[in-house]
Formats: structure tokens, C-alpha cells, sequence
């Protein structure tokens, strides 16, 4: 795997854009999920 | 075949209708924003993916083969993620500006409410932009701010944006706020196509316009077009995601401390 990286720096670049994506991803579903929770609360 | 067509037509002008009777949160609601965001989220993934991976090589011959760009070698990717945030910024204050004129002919403030909401989630994307077009440059052309019509029409527009909120934040009231506000976002709204598409062109600049529009063509091949049209799509459907959670804050802001 390592050797693999090593060679290809493409997917080193890859693999961190994605980790970035998926936490930007995981912040926006959670705060989408915490706004329907007060919106909800707001409501009732 | 002419009664199909008939029936098709017929079809389509009645989905047509109830499209534009419904009102834009009833509509965004009947889509259903989390499956949207879901697959807004799988999009990039894809394009993302698409873009990073693909190889560049001098004669591509596979339908997954970018071409060589002469000057630009592998720093060519950066057109499927700078562009696209350059152009999400122009819907963004585009739509500013639209809400802004909504406001003023109708006082609801719903409209304000977006209206801001559309302008923060631009000068998101204008930050970025300038943030990988400057990042790019110090590969390119040797130093990370260089004063080209390009990075000076950006900063010109980060300036007035700011200017918005400041101006935001000045004032006491909301319905002063807002109507004020409203009448900037629509100066600033008009000013936003001039620093981006045309001012640019009118001097001569640094800038790789060549590769995107030389003479008003896109002259890209196949691959490398369908990618960045995939990308600026999902980046758009990005916006919208983001629009809609900084809109439904906005509202909670609203309401908790009218």
C-alpha cells in the first residue's frame, strides 16, 4: 500500500480530498440534522 | 405518432404547470433536500474521483484519457474545482441579488433572509476561489498574488461583498437593514457578471482562458469537458445544500431573537 502511494502521488492527493470531502460532508449532514431537531422543537 | 407527441406535450405542459404554482419551499420540499443532498454528496464523490485519477497523456485514446495541456501539464485538474467554485460564487450573488428585488417589491422577509443566506455562502465560494487560483499561481506564474485583471477583479468583488456585511452590520432595525441591503445586493449583484466575465477579457491577462473559451469556443475534449460539466453541476448542487441549511439557521436566528 505504501509503495503503491509512494509511487502514484496522485492518489495520495486523492485519498486526503477525500478524507477532507467526507468530513465536509459528515459536518454538513450533522448540522442539517441538528437544525431539523430545533426546527422541530421550535414547532412544538 | 402525432397523437403521441400530442399526449406527450400535453403531459409535459401540465407537470409544467404545477411546477410553477408551487411556491419554492413546497417544491424544494416535494423533491425531498435529504435525498438530493445525498446525492449531491455521491456526485463529487464521483467527479471528484474522475478528476484526481484519470490520466493526462499526449494522445488520449481511452474514453478515460485527458489530453496534455502544454504549459499546464497535471496542474490542468485544477480546472474541475477552481472554476466551478468561481461559478458557484456568481449563482450565488446572481440569486442575492434576485432575492434582493424580491424583497423590495414584496417587504417579506423571508426574502432578506435569503438573500444574505445566497451572499454568505458566496463569498464562501469567492474565498475559495481566490484561495486555489492563488495557490495555483505560485506554481504557475512564480508568486501567489501577481496583480493579474483576474486576481484583481476577485479581490474587487471579495471588497464589495464585505462592504454588504459591513454595511449589514451597521444598521439598527430590520426592516432598514433590509431594504438597504437589498438595494446594495442588487449594485453589488450587477457588478458581479462585469469583474468576472467581462473585465477580465477587456485587458490583456495571465489567466489560462485559452483551454476554456478561446474566442467564446470551449475547446476542450470530450472527457475533460464531460467531467468539468459534471463538476460544475454537483458544485451548484453543493450550493444549494448549503444555501438551504444557512437558510433554515437563519430563520431559527429569526424566531429565537425577533
Amino acid at each position: 500500500m505504501y509503495e503503491f502511494l509512494a509511487q502514484n502521488p496522485l492518489y495520495v492527493v486523492l485519498s486526503i480530498v477525500l478524507i477532507c470531502w467526507f468530513g465536509i460532508g459528515l459536518y454538513l449532514v450533522r448540522l442539517g440534522r441538528k437544525i431539523s431537531i430545533l426546527e422541530q422543537r421550535m414547532q412544538s | 405518432m402525432v397523437f403521441f407527441a400530442q399526449k406527450y406535450f400535453d403531459k409535459m405542459g401540465k407537470i409544467w404547470h404545477r411546477v410553477c404554482s408551487m411556491e419554492g419551499n413546497e417544491l424544494i420540499n416535494k423533491v425531498s433536500m435529504k435525498k438530493f443532498n445525498i446525492a449531491v454528496f455521491g456526485w463529487l464523490t464521483v467527479v471528484m474521483i474522475a478528476a484526481l485519477v484519470f490520466p493526462i497523456v499526449s494522445k488520449p485514446e481511452a474514453w478515460y484519457d485527458f489530453p496534455f495541456i502544454p504549459a499546464l501539464g497535471e496542474q490542468s485538474r485544477i480546472l474541475f474545482f477552481h472554476v466551478p467554485t468561481a461559478w458557484v460564487t456568481v449563482v450565488a450573488f446572481f440569486l442575492s441579488m434576485v432575492y434582493g428585488i424580491k424583497y423590495l417589491r414584496s417587504n417579506n422577509m423571508e426574502d432578506d433572509i435569503k438573500s444574505v443566506s445566497s451572499a454568505g455562502v458566496g463569498v464562501l465560494f469567492c474565498i475559495l476561489a481566490t484561495i486555489t487560483g492563488s495557490v495555483w499561481a505560485k506554481f504557475s506564474w512564480g508568486s501567489f498574488w501577481n496583480w493579474d485583471p483576474r486576481e484583481t477583479s476577485i479581490a474587487v468583488l471579495l471588497l464589495i461583498y464585505g462592504a454588504y456585511f459591513g454595511l449589514r452590520s451597521s444598521l439598527e432595525g430590520d426592516e432598514k437593514r433590509a431594504r438597504l441591503s437589498a438595494v446594495y445586493a442588487i449594485l453589488a449583484g450587477i457588478t458581479t457578471p462585469f469583474l468576472i466575465f467581462v473585465l477580465p477579457r477587456l485587458v490583456s491577462s495571465l489567466h489560462p482562458e485559452p483551454i476554456v473559451n478561446a474566442g467564446g469556443k470551449v475547446h476542450m475534449n470530450v472527457t475533460m469537458l464531460t467531467v468539468f460539466l459534471a463538476s460544475l453541476l454537483g458544485f451548484t448542487g453543493l450550493f444549494a445544500w448549503m444555501f438551504d441549511l444557512k437558510v433554515r439557521l437563519a430563520r431559527l436566528e429569526k424566531n429565537h431573537h425577533p
